[in-house]
């Protein structure tokens, strides 16, 4: 960004004459919209215990991008795996995911909360503002949703 | 080429319409088609070594045709062994980088000669939509890729790409200036003549190619025959005579002939016998003479209204008509294949130079470029759809393409230290 760039420049005091962008980012993140998207409708290659939730959620559009976290933490793209390292300029670059400006998480639920944050912060720098969580609606949720699982099949 | 794009829409049975998609290139409603280009599939070391060189020209081609918008690799998601065929494809991985077609190509090498298959799928449907197999030299990769090209803008558009239609320009080599011919992406490149001042290049049909030259002390027409051969065209010795233009049909040109008083244009044979003056504006100066692809008119350039203006005339001289009326200094006209448009240089009230399109009948006027530097000497492509031009946007001046409304604007891959001026892109 740039951020005190001509701090090398000169002696003494310098002027800061930049915008100091560190409180700004924190304000897009909070901006990130998340909604809560039902499972059904999605049909993904990656095996996925979806947390239960009985909030009301949108029904999921199966156009959008899904980025699904599953057990061991391994992150995908569709159903293709995406190093966490490559995450943020596979999303940058992405032309769906960045005409949309929204994708879908998929994440099981015993994935930490702290490596949600981390692929969710990863997509708002990549640009993406919405982020919908799916999640399964039904108590018996569980079961299927291992029985549906092709696991990475084509990988 | 009018006349031909004419009979090429109207053989087309609808049936064949309906089934394949066609891009419909222009309107306002136009959607550059999210295209994914896959890294080449490569069999054997030798060819490795040209795969790069391909894929550069055949993406840049792509890129620049207006019709596409290209996808970022680095976005991709597929596996980077998957096969060439419909059934080993997986689909999904590439509509989730917002694929709607798919080209996946091979390139193997026989000796001297490089082949590519390269196979077009729809995403949405998941099903191969045309393929296409080509060859070329393999000292010059470039040319395979343009020929992959081609086929895969006449499967999408119904009209031949202008990828395979040689260009000319000026290059400025200390004091000299020397006439250039290369591909039309800037590649290849080969030099025309040696040494001394040559300038306003022009090709015409069947691989003539004319210009201006300065080895007698004074300018002078000359030019080469495809053979070759080059010829120094006689006109009214003691004048000054540039800036050749080719009739469509080759038969014949029209230049600016000057003499201490004014500049006006003339008509010759090809061999540059049966010369006839067409205008005459005593102390005023008529240039740049640029044909209708009908061959019935010419534009040029005249200051016979105060200022250097477009003008249109019959081709014998009649009906001359004033075209541009916006602005104090507009020159260079480009006569568009299609027909409609005249493209020209115009100097704005910052003294920038910017390129502009004018409708022939309806004098409406269009604007190309803005705020990028100087922009100058537009030439359309043979099919109309892009333009070649001269930008300083990165400092000396270069060659770039756009297209025809101004859109997608790409430097040539091929950039020089030396200034490239007077491009003119061939039929």
């Amino acid at each position: 960004m740039g951020m005190g760039s001509n701090s090398n420049k000169g002696s003494g005091r310098v002027t800061m004459s930049e915008i100091n962008v560190t409180p700004m980012v924190d304000v897009m993140l909070v901006l990130l919209i998340i909604f809560m998207v039902t499972a059904p409708l999605i049909q993904q290659g990656v095996k996925v215990n979806l947390p239960e939730a009985r909030a009301a959620a949108v029904e999921a559009s199966d156009k959008k991008l899904v980025l699904s976290i599953d057990a061991q933490r391994r992150v995908y793209l569709g159903e293709a795996e995406v190093l966490m390292a490559e995450l943020e300029k596979k999303l940058a670059t992405n032309a769906k995911a960045q005409a949309d400006k929204e994708l879908y998480l998929h994440a099981d639920r015993d994935v930490p909360y702290g490596v949600v944050v981390d692929v969710m912060a990863a997509a708002q720098r990549a640009g993406i503002t919405n982020v919908g969580m799916i999640t399964d609606p039904s108590a018996g949720g569980r079961a299927s949703a291992s029985s549906k699982g092709k696991k990475e099949a084509r990988r | 080429m009018k006349a031909l794009l004419a009979s090429l829409v109207l053989s087309l049975p609808l049936a064949a319409l309906a089934q394949a998609p066609v891009i419909q290139i222009s309107g306002a409603t136009f959607q550059p088609l999210p295209l994914a280009l896959s890294t080449p599939l490569t069999q054997g070391g030798e060819v490795k070594s040209s795969a790069t060189a391909v894929d550069d020209a055949l993406l840049f081609d792509l890129r620049a045709s207006g019709l596409f918008q290209m996808l970022d690799r680095a976005s991709f998601l597929a596996d980077a062994k998957e096969g060439m065929t419909a059934g080993s494809i997986n689909f999904a991985r590439w509509a989730d980088v917002g694929a709607e077609a798919l080209v996946k190509y091979t390139l193997t090498r026989e000796g001297d000669e490089l082949k590519a298959e390269a196979r077009v799928f729809n995403v949405g449907n998941g099903r191969e939509e045309f393929k296409t197999a080509q060859s070329g030299p393999t000292a010059q990769p470039s040319q395979l890729a343009h020929k992959v090209a081609d086929a895969i803008y006449r499967h999408y558009t119904r009209e031949p790409s202008p990828f395979l239609v040689p260009i000319t320009y000026v290059r400025k080599s200390g004091a000299n200036r020397d006439v250039w011919v290369a591909d039309w992406d800037g590649r290849n490149a080969r030099q025309v003549t040696q040494g001394g001042i040559n300038l306003l290049p022009a090709l015409g049909p069947d691989g003539q190619l004319g210009y201006t030259s300065y080895q007698q002390g004074k300018p002078d027409l000359y030019v080469r025959k495809s053979g070759g051969d080059t010829i120094r065209l006689k006109t009214n010795e003691g004048q000054m005579a540039t800036g050749i233009a080719f009739s469509p049909d080759g038969k014949r040109v029209a230049y600016a002939l000057a003499d201490d008083e004014s500049a006006q244009i003339w008509v010759a044979n090809a061999n540059g016998e049966g010369a006839r003056q067409l205008t005459d504006t005593r102390f005023g100066i008529n240039t740049s003479p640029a044909w209708s692809p009908d061959g019935k008119r010419i534009a040029f350039v005249s200051n016979r209204g105060g200022s250097p203006q477009v003008y249109v005339m019959n081709a014998d001289g009649s009906a001359v008509r004033r075209l541009t009326f916006q602005g104090n200094y507009n020159q260079t006209p480009n006569w568009s294949p299609r027909g409609d448009l005249i493209a020209f240089t115009a100097r704005d009230e910052r003294n920038a130079f910017d390129l502009f399109t004018v409708h022939v009948d309806t004098g409406k006027i269009s604007r190309l470029t803005q705020d990028q530097a100087n922009n100058e000497e537009p030439s359309f492509s043979p099919n109309g759809r892009l333009v070649l031009f001269t930008s300083t946007r990165n400092g000396p001046s270069q060659l770039f393409v756009m297209t025809a409304e101004g859109n997608n604007p790409l430097p040539l891959p091929v950039q020089d230290k030396a200034a490239i001026t007077t491009p003119d892109w061939g039929r």
